[in-house]
């Protein structure tokens, strides 16, 4: 052992002490809420002549009927389709020529409209969010365009990478008829039986000033702002219909697997997982911690034993999603055909490891440290302070979640983390697997992990037909 | 006691006490240089290591030998007579009596010894911008061994970001050592003679750092994001990486494996990349940016230790590199810690030159990928300029008119009016040698691919032709101002652009002048720069359609 690598474990070991105490606060804001609900977030920052947009509607993706998947998703696509006085090619036009963005998605529980403007262009912001939410055109013809090119996007998404379809398969196997089981873009069947009056229905029942939340943050005035904010949306209405309720989902217990057959392939994806919090869970942080040293940073275990040391994946990850009920845990990667079966082998057991042995202090200070040093660079600009706000706001969080998480992170305790990981990461015995490769070269192999469902990716959905 | 006596008659004692006053005076000397700048880290165990070992030669030599005045003899042979051991012993005195007084004036007034002064440099200032659209507080520096440094200190949040730029690429590999650049983005996280693979992502993650890499047929970029804590940690581990690097054989072994699964998800089970790949080999018959960067799978397979050897030695090396840093630190850190820990690296003789120039395009080439898919892919590919070619942004104003947002020209018409396409992009390569300037279509399932084709190219002659509007060139400069904002916000879009510009550019401070820049072009030079890159001879096509589709020639 030379010199150096004595110095530098000297000086690891000198850092390993203690987590670093760092957090992060959110800066004053302005909070105002008109009569109808609405609600508006504001800061000055000027470091940069920008300004970012964050405005939420919440809903989203869960008040889609099963059969009527992708709706919320292609109606917050088509706000960018024309609004105001403006038609589809002169509201892109009016956005692109002051090289600003401005999109809007819609994620499992709200539509998102996103921006950043330059400072010069701030009455246009204004002007264009007002238009998009209060008076789209919802053309006839725009949308029939947009949900034929959807659909066809998605044939086209399942001929690239699948990393980014997996996990819509996997939540849509996990979580079934539940509305967190629904694709959040749809399926090429369900965009094809959506119509023009649902989605006037949509906007209708669940759009609206009580459902909204604008936050900016950014080089201009808050007072003139607000000003200009109160008089584009305080006659806005409120949404005809209330946000649907449902159960939490269930975990699953046993085991099964669905096959998604892709022939010719020459890579296996996988996403192994279980139901597992929502964002309210107490212990955020001890999660967080476990999580990050499981397989959510480079060194997690489940990379330095399937990518580094046995080399078979480029990425493994551990994923929380977490919405306002249970959402999903899974284990999700890939592999080469051949080693398919070694790779779910190990995923399985490192599962068990986790449950079992857990971290020790060193790991679990390197994973604060971890934590607690990427966490800046998250609310650095204008458009990530916007978009915290929005998301706190829309979830009926208060700014400690942010403000007390790095003291949370810190003071994390060893035993707290450890009961943490038995309670929210599921037993080995109980998985739902989704399986994506070529089904004549795994199928026999996979069959020892449980039940196995079978269909072809080129199925126009992401769950198998009852 | 006559033996004791007889150490004493031969200043065995002196030398043991004079040997000693030298060795804290030497200890002393190193620690103080050493705590400063301009010795490696080994150098004080080593000292300590020289000085042990020569305390019992020097009894032994004190013992055995014996200054004459003809000369130095073995003690036995010396006539007892004609013995000087006493006058030796008086030197003896005198130079200890020296050593004490030096030593005493070094510990209780270092700054009195003016004279060691000239070996511990004071740490550089680096050079500030010349130009005053640069903000004033960036330094640049190069040290001794050819290494680029460029620091800008920004105290918006309590981090660090760093990237190292290597000037290491596709454009350096040769038939049988494809994708060996790429390959050492992966190897450079896997262990040197001073820690194990696996050790390096440890140590960053538990001082809280972020790091990754990527390739590019031109650069491989090696960046480092952490708290400011992190500082001199990061310095140890990116010069231990750059002079210490060891091949692990299994770890080396396994992660052929890696890229060899980065391969099957980023190109053979990827349409894009699948067609990319291909049209990249075709337009260019000459120069290496025909090789794909993640290299073809037989010489993924077969890359040597030599190979990896020569590669590292050769472009691995301080004077083929720019370290670009920006966050919460000071140039004064910054430096010190560069002249401490790269400093000491040595450097090597510049890379050779890529001599290879594309030779001029004389005709239309056209390939086809066969491959399941739903949807059929068109790229079109031109030859065009290199980063510093004012030709070069004048394109990427013109791709903006083109393809940026929703209203581009090209969205407009073959998306939203006609159907052709379900989505149009392009890019302009911006590399040290000429590249290309790549068009990007995906069709609908069972799309027109040759209307697609004859639609794009009629569009691109159009604008060659006819050029384009005034409102359509401030809209092009509006969203390269916002882009430029935008890079600004962050420390780490700071740093890549700083280093873009530095290493592209060959002077960071070009960065600043870009909105200048993109205010003085002009709509006729847009139309010229399409006249003179769309053209037909110019120009390779690709298209990806299922094995089964007869519809394209």
């Amino acid at each position: 052992m030379s010199a150096l690598r004595t110095m530098l474990v000297l000086v690891f070991a000198g850092l390993g002490g203690t987590a670093l105490a760092q957090g992060v606060t959110l800066p004053e804001y302005h909070f105002v809420e008109l009569d109808n609900g609405a609600v508006f977030i504001l800061t000055e920052k000027r470091d940069v002549p920008l300004i970012g947009v964050t405005a939420k509607i919440r809903g989203g993706a869960v008040t889609d009927s099963n059969d009527k998947s992708g709706l919320s998703r292609l109606f917050a696509e088509m706000l960018e389709k024309g609004a105001g006085e403006r038609d589809a090619g002169s509201f892109a036009e009016a956005v692109d020529s002051v090289g600003a963005r401005l999109s809007a998605h819609s994620g499992l529980e709200s539509i998102t409209i996103s921006g950043e403007f330059l400072a010069r262009d701030a009455d246009l912001l204004v002007e264009l969010l007002a238009d998009m939410l209060r008076t789209p055109i919802l053309s006839k013809a725009e949308f029939a365009k947009l949900r034929d090119r959807n659909a066809d996007l998605l044939r086209a998404a399942k001929d690239g990478d699948l990393r980014s379809l997996t996990s819509v398969y996997g939540n849509a196997w996990l979580f079934g008829e539940h509305p967190y089981g629904n694709p959040i873009g749809g399926d090429e069947s369900s965009l094809e039986g959506l119509r023009h009056d649902d989605l006037l229905d949509h906007y209708q029942d669940f759009v609206g000033a009580d459902r909204l939340v604008v936050s900016l943050v950014g080089d201009f005035d808050a007072t003139e702002m607000i000003n200009q904010l109160t008089a584009a949306f305080s006659d806005w209405r409120r949404a005809a219909q209330p946000l649907p309720e449902f159960d939490a989902p269930a975990p699953e217990q046993g085991r099964r697997v669905l096959l998604v057959d892709k022939p010719g392939a020459t890579q296996t994806y996988f996403w192994v997982g279980n139901v597992g919090v929502a964002y309210g869970y107490g212990q955020r942080a001890e999660l967080d911690i476990a999580n990050t040293l499981f397989g959510g940073r480079f060194t997690s275990l489940l990379v330095d034993e399937m990518r580094t040391k046995a080399g078979l994946t480029y990425g493994v990850r551990s994923v929380l999603v977490r919405p306002s009920l249970p959402g999903s845990f899974a284990i999700v990667s890939y592999t080469k055909t051949e080693s398919t079966v070694v790779a779910l082998d190990l995923a399985l057991e490192l599962l068990t490891r986790l449950r079992v042995e857990g971290f020790d202090d060193e790991l679990i200070t390197s994973g604060k440290n971890y934590i607690l040093g990427q966490f800046p660079p998250r609310l650095e600009t204008a458009s990530q302070l916007a978009s915290q706000f929005a998301a706190l706001q829309a979830a009926g969080l208060d700014e400690s979640y942010i403000n007390d998480y790095g003291a949370a992170i810190a003071g994390a305790a060893s035993e707290d983390i450890h009961a943490v990981i038995s309670s929210a990461y599921p037993s080995p015995d109980d998985l739902v697997f989704v399986i994506i490769g070529d089904a004549e070269l795994i199928r026999d192999d996979i069959a020892k992990y449980g039940p196995v469902t079978e269909m072809a990716i080129t199925e126009p959905r992401f769950r198998p037909q009852p | 006691m006559a033996w004791f006596a007889e150490m004493r008659r031969r200043n065995v004692f002196k030398v043991a006490l004079l040997y000693a006053i030298s060795s804290w005076l030497i200890v002393w000397f190193v620690g103080a240089i050493q705590s400063d700048v301009v010795l490696p880290n080994w150098t004080e165990t080593f000292t300590y290591f020289v000085l042990i070992a020569g305390f019992p030669i020097a009894l032994w030599f004190a013992w055995t030998y014996e200054f004459t005045p003809s000369g130095l003899r073995k003690a036995d042979e010396v006539d007892q007579t004609q013995s000087i051991v006493y006058k030796t012993g008086q030197k003896l005195n005198s130079a200890m009596a020296v050593l004490v007084v030096l030593g005493v004036l070094a510990v209780f007034g270092q700054r009195l010894l003016p004279k060691f002064e000239f070996l511990v440099p004071g740490i550089p200032e680096g050079a500030a911008p010349v130009s005053d659209k640069a903000p004033a507080e960036i330094r640049s520096l190069t040290l001794s061994n050819g290494l680029e440094i460029v620091v800008w200190p920004d105290h918006d949040i309590p981090n660090v970001a760093m990237y190292t730029y290597v000037r290491a690429g596709g454009r350096n590999e040769y038939p049988g050592i494809t994708g060996l650049a790429h390959f050492f983005e992966h190897l450079m996280f896997l262990g040197t003679e001073n820690l194990e693979p696996g050790e390096f992502d440890r140590i960053s993650e538990a001082a809280g750092g972020r790091i990754n890499g990527s390739t590019s047929p031109d650069v491989t970029i090696y960046r480092d994001w952490f708290p400011k804590s992190a500082l001199e940690t990061i310095f140890q581990l990116e010069a231990d990486r750059f002079q210490n690097l060891e091949l692990y054989a299994d770890a080396v072994q396994s992660e052929r494996e890696v890229v060899y699964s980065e391969r099957r998800s980023s190109v053979d089970n990827n349409n894009f990349q699948k067609l990319h790949e291909q049209v990249q080999a075709t337009a260019f018959v000459a120069h290496p940016y025909q090789f794909p960067v993640i290299g073809w799978p037989s010489d993924i397979e077969s890359w040597t230790e030599e190979d990896l050897h020569r590669f590292y030695r050769t472009y691995y090396a301080p004077n083929n590199r720019t370290v670009v840093i920006v966050g919460d630190v000071t140039t004064e850190e910054v430096f010190g810690l560069a002249e401490k820990h790269f400093a000491p690296i040595p450097a090597q003789p510049q890379p050779e030159q890529v001599r290879t120039v594309e030779p001029e395009q004389v005709g239309a080439r056209r390939v086809v990928v066969k491959a399941p898919a739903q949807a059929p892919l068109l790229h079109v590919a031109f030859h065009s300029g290199t980063a510093s070619d004012p030709q070069t942004l004048r394109m990427s104003l013109l791709l903006d008119i083109l393809t940026a947002g929703e209203s581009s020209r090209l969205h407009r018409r073959l998306v939203e009016d006609e159907g052709l396409a379900l989505s149009v992009g392009a890019w302009v390569d911006e590399g040290f040698d000429p590249g290309l300037t790549y068009f990007y279509l995906t069709l609908p399932p069972g799309g027109d691919l040759e209307g697609a084709e004859r639609r794009l190219l009629e569009e691109l002659a159009l604008v060659a032709s006819e050029g384009v509007s005034e409102q359509e060139l401030t809209k092009a400069r509006n969203i390269l101002l916002a882009e430029y904002w935008r890079d600004l916000a962050t420390i780490s879009g700071k740093t890549g652009a700083l280093g873009d510009f530095e290493v592209f550019h060959g002077d960071y401070e070009w960065l600043f002048n870009r909105p200048a820049d993109a205010e003085a072009i002009t709509t006729e030079s847009l139309r010229q720069v399409a006249a003179e890159v769309f053209v037909e001879n110019n120009m390779t096509v690709g298209a990806l359609v299922a094995p089964d589709d007869e519809g394209v020639e």
